[in-house]
């Protein structure tokens, strides 16, 4: 029979591992996610031929199925049919970066397609290469669409980050599990753990609004009022 | 000169170009009337290479759209003004004439820059340099449309209804522009359903009609009494523009 412990400074700095592992995951897959969302969204845009057809189909099914259901067939099927060892971390980092990219290649493409696509034509009309336009034509302009939808998928995924702890990745979550096993004062732990993820979200959501303001400041819509995911 | 050899387009079984014909030499201005859906903005994106045609084929000097190389060859030396503008909205009016410059022709920032305000002051518009496109009046996007198509020093110039969305104290201000263009005998293709706008810088007037070239003659025989009375539906045509 499991007896009631107390809180002592130990729990402290297994809530300061705890946030790290989650702070981890969470940053990885959004440097990762952001970045291969970005393609898949371009190779979308561009229709380019196969490549496009199959990034939208895997998009679909990552972004269609329960993230829970992905983490145990990467993190039990990758061994079992590859014969390749993961890590409950490897594969936290894995399933979230794809999910995250399947979001943000939604994100990218709804972006892209915001851009008046007759200024593409004129670019073109002008003899500015692909990548010219791409880069001074369509990514200064989709950036200002996306960026609060990416802060809005963002603040999502770092929720989702407490699904790994059902592979037994050591994170907040998990951390509120053991706390609140050996402690059994499950109305302080877990408003504990609930407040960080939220401290997290409200974090990111602050980075978010300071990234707006200054894309905004920069531009001609200086004096458009802001519209923000998360207010 | 660009030419034009029996150049067809169909979009969903529709005809748009059928079997079109034309050639224009260097210092010509001729403009294309037609009414609408006769297929005159669809000549000009066919020479820019914005539409491929389903057969003949496009030259500009020894250049041909067909291949990669002359296309973005004719798009260096052929700039083309929009019936919208389509300026860069994120851009300064001085970043949207200095981008295709810089980037494609390789000229130096600086010399572009100084090239731009040039321009600029040419057409009235130098104090609105560093505003964006948002800030300006219709008609003085469109000078910054041709300012911006003019930074490319062109040998030719496509004008697609450039003056359609304009009030007429605006498409005065741009038909001044273009006169100054005449002037220096800068070789036109101008896509126009206005007649005033035809007639006051055109050499050469053809006439479109269901995607085929219906007359191409010069201006003064064009708007004379003796060939609309020959030609009644081109008549007709001149009174519905007038709003006769």
């Amino acid at each position: 029979m499991p007896t009631q412990e107390g809180f002592n400074h130990f729990d402290l700095m297994l809530w300061l591992a705890g946030l790290g592992v989650t702070l981890s995951v969470f940053l990885i897959s959004s440097v990762f996610g952001c970045l291969l969302g970005t393609l898949m969204a371009i190779g979308r845009y561009y229709q380019v031929a196969v490549i496009g057809p199959l990034l939208f189909a895997i998009g679909e099914v990552l972004r269609n199925s329960p993230v829970i259901v992905q983490l145990f067939l990467v993190y039990f099927g990758i061994p079992m049919f590859f014969g390749i060892r993961i890590t409950q971390f490897d594969a936290a980092i894995l399933v979230l970066t794809a999910n995250t990219a399947a979001f943000m290649s939604v994100v990218g493409l709804s972006a892209l397609e915001s851009v008046d696509r007759e200024q593409v034509l004129t670019a073109r009309s002008f003899a500015l290469d692909e990548m010219d336009i791409l880069r001074r034509i369509l990514a200064p302009q989709a950036l200002i669409v996306a960026l609060p939808l990416t802060i809005g998928v963002l603040v999502n995924q770092a929720q989702v980050t407490s699904l790994i702890s059902v592979i037994g990745v050591a994170d907040l979550t998990r951390v509120g599990h053991i706390l609140n096993q050996k402690t059994f004062e499950p109305f302080i732990v877990w408003p504990v753990i609930g407040a960080t993820y939220l401290v997290i979200s409200l974090a990111i959501s602050a980075l978010g609004k300071h990234l707006q303001k200054r894309v905004k400041m920069s531009g001609p819509l200086a004096n458009q009022k802001e519209t923000f995911a998360f207010d | 000169m660009i030419k034009l050899t029996d150049v067809r387009k169909s979009y969903a079984g529709k005809v748009v170009l059928d079997g079109i014909d034309l050639a224009v030499q260097a210092g010509e201005v001729v403009s294309i009337l037609g009414g609408s859906g006769a297929g005159k903005s669809t000549i000009v994106n066919c020479i820019n290479g914005l539409v491929a045609p389903d057969s003949g084929s496009v030259l500009l000097d020894e250049f041909s759209v067909a291949n990669r190389k002359g296309l973005r060859e004719i798009r260096k030396k052929c700039a083309t003004v929009f019936q919208n503008f389509n300026l860069y909205p994120h851009l300064t009016n001085i970043e949207n004439i200095t981008l295709a410059p810089v980037r494609v022709l390789g000229v130096e920032p600086k010399n572009a820059l100084a090239d731009a305000h040039d321009l600029l002051h040419s057409v009235g518009l130098n104090e609105h340099a560093d505003k964006y496109p948002a800030q300006l009046s219709g008609g003085q996007k469109q000078r910054i449309g041709i300012c911006r198509a003019l930074a490319m020093s062109p040998d030719y110039l496509l004008l697609d209804e450039i003056t359609s969305s304009l009030d007429p104290e605006m498409t005065a201000e741009v038909v001044d522009v273009l006169k100054l263009l005449v002037d220096k005998g800068m070789t036109m293709i101008l896509v126009t359903h206005e007649l005033n706008v035809a007639r006051s810088i055109s050499s050469r007037i053809v006439f479109l009609e269901a995607g085929r070239i219906l007359v191409d003659v010069h201006r003064d025989v064009f708007f004379s009494d003796a060939f609309l009375d020959e030609n009644r539906r081109i008549k007709s045509f001149i009174a519905s523009a007038n709003g006769l």
